[in-house]
């Protein structure tokens, strides 16, 4: 019987779309809450999978010696596999060229992870192998360089060579610092034949590990014990790319979008069941009139959220489904053709949301409902228990659990509860100052006296009102400066015109004629950097040595993307040091104002830390760990780099270039820049559609939020329209009441959006908090013109009902 | 499917200061025929006069300033603002015509029906019957010409009925208004100067 009675209920209330609104925001945030975690899901997957063959294993130790092989041959380790690979720059012949490369010596476990894609004269094939002992392998720019066939001789060192194949593909490309000379590749046998590697060499020598998470900790803390000062260790979880890092932020930004839209949907959800509570106050009593106990009401109202649940979720589900494709589809040139399934993740988070709204923001409603007198049958004016205060403590427990469940931190979420708590106090305090008391009379004289007067009258229930559009209008800005905010930071690290190309080991006297050389191509060079290679040795502790030698720049002005984060820029009127990155810092423990000397080539020098930068390395312009003010380095000999954009028309400049500048390498970034537009293009428009699906979320909000309202003054215009009010002057008044609602609303909802923008720009994006004034602009007018609107909507559509049928008058 | 007629040939007059009863058994058509009167609602043939104008060449717009200056109501279920006092709502019709005095007159109005001293208190403290003496307050507040009463005596006990309909003649007796009551009470329609009943939507009497 409870089932079918159940049945008819929920029919009726799809049919009569009394439900529709809460129905929409269920679905809507079912739709953007599985949507983006399906999609994340897969994203991370494959960015799991692109950053271990990105770094070529599971683990990566960098070291300048071969020392940790001895404490790594101690430990009993069953199921991992290991690496050795030793990496060094040094100049390779052929018959008729030289030219500087990057020789890369791999062991016969090469590689760990992925494969190599390989060209020989037979064409491309794909090999999980390393060359064997006599033969290396060297990309197409480096063979291009020395004008190689395959089969030809190559010197490298003491040691002779045959070219058998060129590199397409190599899976372990962030394995190696020397990343910008042209690639070869040698078996780990033959380095001693070379001679290169004697003492003092440089060179940095790579152990990378696979295997099982409890092995592979096990590898991580024998090295952290045994590591000297300089070695590095590298895993999964600490991908530092362009490409990882511009869909990381992404990926917190379709988080950060899920997490505003259900919680927008909450608000919705929490509103329509107060409506949907108060249209059952009369069904409930009639109900146990006729002798249906608590128990079995509350079942049948159990049964239609169950069905409510059900629907959403297939509905939601469904439209989520779709989302990620869409998602993915857009993204499809980057990933790989057969994407990973998802996890159950998606499904558990989407199911808890509707759950914890459910008993949040729509069981409290019901159980009131429960508690409605059969008296209510013969007494008109019983209506609920007007105690609010546990549907206020349910959701505000809902909306506490919803934040946990998306920012998994249960710090984050009490700063945010307890900011929202706090604002929404502030914020209603200031509203019943700004609407001041009201006066005798419903001020009925005009309508701008009369929105006045409402505004006044109403102060409880429009501080709610004006709650609802601010959280609407306040999360729909955040979302969109947070879009526009990681937009413009990806723009500004990509400008149009970014150089795409760099040279180094420019000689002074190369100077002038590679500024000629470009200047007749038409291609404009950007600043000559000079680089010289030093050791840093601590002043107060020589026996202390850093050991890694660093590329060291003079230059009077900060780099652009580089960031001042203790001490002081190079000034004229003091004595000025060195100024080191902040990571320099922290891995040697540089501390500012430590006395160090630069050891270099030509002599050392004596100075001390003058500041510490924080870096931008996704920035595709020239980067130093150390700079010095030139005054100190004057005389010191160095080469140069620079950049340089060169048109795609014009590629062969750089091959030109290199032969005609023997020592100078040129490297291509065109490829990667190219990499990140590309990913920055499609990202931006899955961002487009979170934010275009957090603002109907807002505008549902907004609406419900009004629909509320009016409930309440529909039968206050009808009496008035009864009374010889007109209807221009009902709307006018409405038009003018909800024009100062919604102005207040958006002032408040710029006033949230900046704060949370700020928060967010520090700790969720990690850059420097900007001050927006569009938010400021858009808050207000949007207020303005959204709730105005819609409240024109909802009174005209009053109008066109007679103040009869609105006072339901019998025939 | 034919058009449901719900009133047909429907003809009667009324003059200034006189008394009309309309009654009928439920869904008779009484309430649309007050609707019509009182310029709520449109009739789709036919012509009703008030006060020497034809309201079915009104708009809405026109037909409210008219329900404005020359009519006033009296509902069954009061139809009081719940959230403005009994002297508020009282002060109501005078605000809209934009009067200088609509305190005074709402507390001399509210003097008449006796509840000037309730005249802070909101519609959910007062009774059935005296939210509906403050509803007859706020009807004659209106300086109307002609006033309509829905079943004013519907929602009341035979004692506060009696009450509500002996003062709704007395207030009427001190002005010329004109008054239309739609009643099922007999006692109350016997009051009246003419009395018409209404039967599927015709007059039988």
């Amino acid at each position: 019987m409870l089932a079918s009675l159940s049945i008819k209920l929920f029919i009726r209330e799809i049919r009569s779309g009394y439900l529709t609104s809460m129905l929409l925001s269920l679905i809507l945030a079912v739709t953007i809450v599985s949507g983006i975690s399906l999609f994340t899901d897969r994203l991370e997957k494959v960015l799991s999978s692109e950053t271990k063959e990105f770094l070529g294993g599971d683990l990566k130790f960098e070291s300048n010696e071969q020392n940790i092989k001895k404490s790594l041959e101690k430990l009993d380790l069953k199921d991992s596999q290991s690496s050795e690979m030793a990496i060094f720059a040094s100049v390779i012949f052929s018959d008729q060229e030289m030219q500087l490369s990057s020789v890369k010596a791999v062991d016969n476990s090469y590689p760990l992870i992925g494969e190599l894609e390989l060209q020989n004269s037979s064409g491309t094939f794909k090999t999980r192998k390393n060359p064997t002992p006599g033969t290396l392998w060297i990309d197409e720019r480096l063979k291009n360089l020395l004008s190689l066939e395959y089969g030809d001789k190559v010197y490298l060192g003491d040691a002779t060579f045959i070219f058998s194949a060129t590199i397409i593909y190599e899976p372990d490309r962030g394995s190696t610092n020397f990343a910008f000379a042209p690639k070869t590749i040698i078996n780990l046998e033959d380095l001693d034949k070379t001679n290169i590697i004697q003492p003092g060499s440089r060179v940095e020598y790579n152990y990378l590990f696979t295997g099982s998470n409890a092995e592979i900790s096990l590898i991580r803390e024998t090295l952290e014990k045994n590591k000297n000062q300089g070695d590095d260790i590298e895993s999964l979880d600490e991908d530092s790319s362009s490409l990882g890092r511009t869909i990381e932020r992404s990926e917190n930004f379709f988080l950060l979008g899920g997490l505003i839209a259900v919680l927008l949907s909450a608000c919705t959800i929490g509103i329509s069941s107060q409506r949907f509570a108060r249209r059952h106050v009369s069904y409930v009593a009639i109900l146990k009139t006729l002798g249906m106990n608590i128990l079995q009401i509350r079942g049948l109202y159990l049964l239609l959220f169950f069905y409510t649940t059900l629907l959403t979720l297939i509905l939601g589900l469904s439209l989520g489904w779709i989302l990620q494709s869409n998602f993915i589809s857009l993204m499809d040139s980057y990933f790989p053709s057969e994407l990973p399934a998802p996890s159950p993740y998606p499904l558990y988070i989407t199911c808890l949301t509707v759950i914890i709204c459910q008993f949040g923001f729509i069981y409290p409603h019901i159980s009131k409902l429960l508690d409605i007198s059969p008296m209510r049958v013969l007494k008109n004016d019983i209506s609920f228990n007007q105690n609010i205060t546990p549907v206020f403590f349910m959701g505000l427990l809902a909306f506490l659990l919803l934040l946990y469940l998306y920012t998994g931190s249960i710090d984050l979420s009490l700063i945010i509860f307890s900011g929202v708590i706090l604002f929404s106090a502030l914020g209603i305090g200031l509203v019943y100052i700004i609407l001041g008391s009201s006066k005798l009379g419903l001020g009925a004289k005009d309508a701008f006296n009369l929105a006045l007067s409402e505004l006044r009258r109403r102060k409880l229930s429009n501080s709610f009102q004006i709650f609802a559009f601010t959280v609407a209008i306040g999360l729909s800005l955040i979302t969109f400066s947070a879009s526009q905010n990681l937009l413009g930071s990806w723009q500004d690290s990509i400008p149009e015109d970014s150089p795409n190309n760099f040279a180094i080991n420019i000689n002074e006297e190369d100077k002038k004629g590679m500024k000629d050389f470009l200047s007749k191509e038409d291609i404009e060079t950007n600043l000559f950097y000079p680089v010289a290679n030093a050791q840093i040795i601590r002043a107060n502790d020589q026996e202390n040595i850093i050991d890694r030698n660093f590329n060291i720049s003079w230059i009077l002005s900060l780099p652009e993307q580089n960031e001042i984060v203790e001490g002081e820029w190079f000034q004229n009127d003091k004595l000025n040091g060195i100024s080191i990155s902040d990571d320099i810092s922290e891995r040697y423990n540089l501390k500012l104002n430590d006395n160090v000397i630069i050891q270099m080539e030509d002599g050392s020098i004596e100075t001390y830390i003058q500041s510490i930068r924080a870096v931008n390395w996704e920035s595709f312009s020239p980067n130093f760990f150390v700079i010095g003010h030139p005054a100190l380095f004057e005389g010191k000999s160095s080469t140069h780099i620079t950049s340089f954009f060169i048109p795609k028309a014009k590629q062969k400049v750089a091959a030109d270039l290199m032969r005609e500048f023997r020592t100078v390498s040129v490297f291509s970034v065109e490829e990667l820049i190219k990499q990140v537009r590309e990913i920055v293009d499609q990202v931006t428009k899955a961002l487009n559609s979170i934010l275009l699906l957090t603002c109907l979320s807002a505008l549902f909000l907004a609406f419900a939020a009004l629909q509320d309202g009016f409930d309440q003054r529909r039968h206050q215009a009808a009496i008035l329209r009864t009374l010889g009010a007109t209807s221009k002057f009902v709307k006018t008044s409405s038009l003018i009441e909800f024009s100062i609602l919604g102005l207040l609303s958006g002032i408040l909802g710029s006033v949230i959006a900046h704060t949370a923008v700020y928060f967010i720009e520090s700790l969720v994006f990690e850059t420097i908090p900007g001050f927006y004034i569009e938010i400021w602009i858009m808050g207000p007018i949007i207020g303005m013109c959204i709730v105005s609107g819609l409240c024109l909507y909802l009174v005209n559509g009053l109008m066109k009902q007679s103040p009869k049928d609105l006072l339901n008058l019998q025939t | 499917m034919s058009d449901l007629v719900i009133l047909d040939d429907i003809n009667f007059s009324l003059e200034e200061g006189k008394s009309l009863a309309i009654t009928g058994p439920s869904g008779s058509g009484k309430s649309t025929l007050l609707g019509l009167l009182a310029g709520l609602d449109t009739a789709t043939s036919g012509d009703i006069y008030l006060d020497g104008v034809n309201l079915n060449n009104l708009n809405e717009e026109e037909r409210a300033l008219l329900r404005k200056d020359k009519i006033g109501f009296v509902f069954q279920s009061f139809e009081l603002l719940p959230s403005l006092t009994a002297l508020e709502n009282v002060m109501l019709p005078s605000e809209l015509k934009s009067e200088d005095d609509p305190q005074d007159r709402g507390e001399y109005f509210l003097e008449r029906v006796g509840l000037i001293d309730r005249k802070n208190h909101y519609p959910n403290q007062l009774s059935g019957g005296e939210q509906q003496r403050v509803a007859i307050a706020r009807a004659f507040a209106c300086s109307a010409k002609i006033l309509f009463a829905d079943e004013p005596t519907g929602n009341l006990d035979p004692k506060n009925g009696k009450l509500i309909s002996d003062l709704l003649f007395e207030v009427n007796s001190e002005s010329d208004n004109a008054l239309v009551i739609v009643t099922h009470d007999q006692e109350l329609a016997e009051l009246c100067d003419k009395k018409i009943e209404l039967k599927l939507g015709k007059i039988v009497d």
